[in-house]
């Protein structure tokens, strides 16, 4: 496994009692990334992460963060030392005070950032002597985010940072989180199953469903190779079988047929005009599209 | 830190029970002159069975000062309260926090699941020793406000009888609290083999020599100035051996 990559799993399962929650994930995250892991509710997007940070032990595969092994109790103490981490509970001890829990935390973290502390704190005005468990949803979140952001971390995971936030928190969220990647050199993998949040920060993604990988890469070499293309006849559309590499998905409408192409375009358009079709439209997919593409093409 | 975790997780737990066996040892202390009045009618009862047996056991005891404060104080309420809170004291943890409930977010610190378990127990067995030890020592010191006199070293012995035996439920609700999601079944599994083995001692008294009731009590050290050595040890032993259980329980956990 090479070091260029901050989180590497391999053939990746996990059975919570005769139940595939991951069935050979296989994620290469690039140092100084920001990817979104996508996934519908019950994709294995959580268990993922939580093999990763040593919360769950693999059934069998590799999971590494670092380099080092994820299901092995001292390389996941050192895993967890450099990562920070929000659940998507925005999980936090109610019993303790907004200021107890930023002490408590720090505690932990000897690279803990104090001017980040300071900053984030005139950023999320949260109110220092309220319990946790008097803490609105919202400043619940910041508060989490500000634990995780000043661990002084070199990885931030995120498991479904912005659930249950009105739109307007969610923007200021994924802004702080943004400019926070922009200022310190570290990598994020944050899980979603918000296409718009992803599309709008993420510079890569990882597609997931039944705890499998789908798709993988780059956000922009998937939107230069996805291609939708549309072909429209006389008649009814014939059913056929293409050759070419990269097809994804053919879906027959009526007159219409329409195939996504994951790997260009030219081999499919060539066997396509041997259709002779009426027309022939080559646009580009979002992020949205490939998604539900993928995920539809496993139902 | 985890130490102030675990105090914050346990402290109204431990504080009502500081209170309550403080007060408890305070009203044994001060019911002993209308204890003391009542010695002389306790022979002429006829009360038959094991309540007659006890009530003529305790009027036995009473009729000095170092007897009522064994028999009401180390042999009943501290063993019985001291269970409650030993029990109560073991049970919760990384399990009983639940998502949404900081599980998630005490897994994601950087120390290892033996090192959060280490934590919780010594802080829980410190409180509990604390329980042992605190309430007992307002005997010798209200002990002359009711004419009578009570020895340190008797405190010293009877408490840390008290904390090594009771030790064991104390274990034990760490250990079922290492394998239940809830804070009841380990709460309520502790209590109830507590009450078979008091049962047991009550109904088989002489085939429980070694009931952990009477180590407890330091009932041989009352009766002899001998120390239970092989008790101590036994409960020492298991006590060990379940907080060892519950570190290999939760080190093989999935979240």
């Amino acid at each position: 496994m090479i070091d260029r990559f901050i989180i590497e799993t391999d053939k990746l399962r996990k059975d919570y009692g005769g139940v595939e929650a991951l069935r050979g994930l296989n994620l290469q995250v690039p140092a100084g990334s920001i990817c979104g892991f996508l996934g519908r509710n019950g994709a294995g997007k959580t268990t993922a992460i939580k093999v990763l940070l040593g919360m769950a032990r693999p059934t069998s595969g590799q999971a590494r963060v670092f380099g080092l092994a994820a299901d092995r109790p001292e390389a996941s103490v050192e895993i967890r030392r450099r990562t920070g981490f929000v659940s998507d509970d925005k999980d936090l001890y109610d019993y303790m005070t907004v200021e107890g829990m930023i002490r408590f935390t720090a505690a932990f973290f000897p690279r803990w950032r104090a001017d980040l502390e300071e900053r984030y704190r005139r950023q999320f005005p949260l109110p220092a002597d309220r319990k946790v468990k008097a803490l609105s949803h919202g400043m619940r979140t910041k508060l989490a985010l500000l634990l995780a952001l000043c661990r002084g971390a070199e990885l931030l995971v995120l498991d479904e940072p912005t659930s249950g936030l009105d739109p307007a928190m969610t923007e200021q969220v994924l802004q702080a989180l943004v400019a926070h990647v922009a200022s310190e050199e570290m990598t994020v993998f944050f899980s979603s199953h918000q296409i718009a949040e992803v599309d709008q920060i993420a510079d890569h993604v990882a597609i997931i469903d039944r705890g499998r990988t789908l798709v993988a890469g780059a956000l922009d070499d998937l939107r230069e190779n996805f291609r939708r293309i549309q072909l429209v006849f006389d008649g009814e559309a014939p059913q056929p079988r293409f050759q070419a590499p990269g097809v994804e998905r053919v879906r027959r409408e009526g007159r219409v047929l329409t195939v996504l192409s994951s790997a260009g375009v030219d081999p499919i358009l060539k066997e396509a005009r041997e259709l002779n079709p009426v027309s022939v439209d080559v646009v580009p997919v979002t992020l949205r599209e490939i998604f539900l593409e993928s995920v539809r093409v496993e139902d | 830190m985890l130490w102030y975790k675990s105090w914050m997780e346990t402290r109204w737990r431990f504080l009502i029970g500081l209170a309550m066996l403080t007060c408890s040892a305070c009203v044994v202390v001060f019911l002993y002159p209308q204890m003391a009045k009542l010695i002389p009618l306790a022979s002429t009862l006829e009360a038959k069975g094991v309540l007659g047996r006890e009530i003529r056991e305790a009027g036995e005891l009473a009729r000095d000062y170092r007897g009522y404060v064994w028999g009401q104080w180390y042999r009943q309420n501290l063993p019985q309260l001291g269970t409650l809170f030993a029990a109560l004291l073991g049970t919760g943890g990384l399990l009983s926090e639940s998502s949404g409930r900081g599980m998630l977010f005490t897994l994601s610190l950087p120390a290892s699941r033996k090192r959060l378990l280490g934590f919780r127990a010594a802080v829980g067995l410190a409180e509990f020793l604390v329980l042992a030890f605190v309430p007992s020592l307002f005997i010798p010191l209200l002990s002359p406000a009711v004419g009578e006199t009570y020895g340190l070293g008797n405190v010293l012995i009877h408490s840390a009888c008290q904390s090594i035996a009771g030790a064991v439920f104390f274990s034990l609700a760490f250990l079922l609290s290492t394998m239940f999601h809830d804070l009841w079944r380990p709460l309520l599994i502790t209590l109830s083999l507590a009450a078979a083995l008091a049962l047991f001692e009550q109904v088989f008294r002489i085939l429980s020599p070694y009931n952990i009731f009477r180590v407890m009590s330091a009932e041989v050290y009352f009766r002899t100035g001998q120390l239970p050595w092989l008790g101590l040890l036994t409960c020492a032993v298991a006590s060990a051996a379940m907080l060892y259980g519950a570190t290999i329980s939760i080190a093989r956990h999935d979240f």
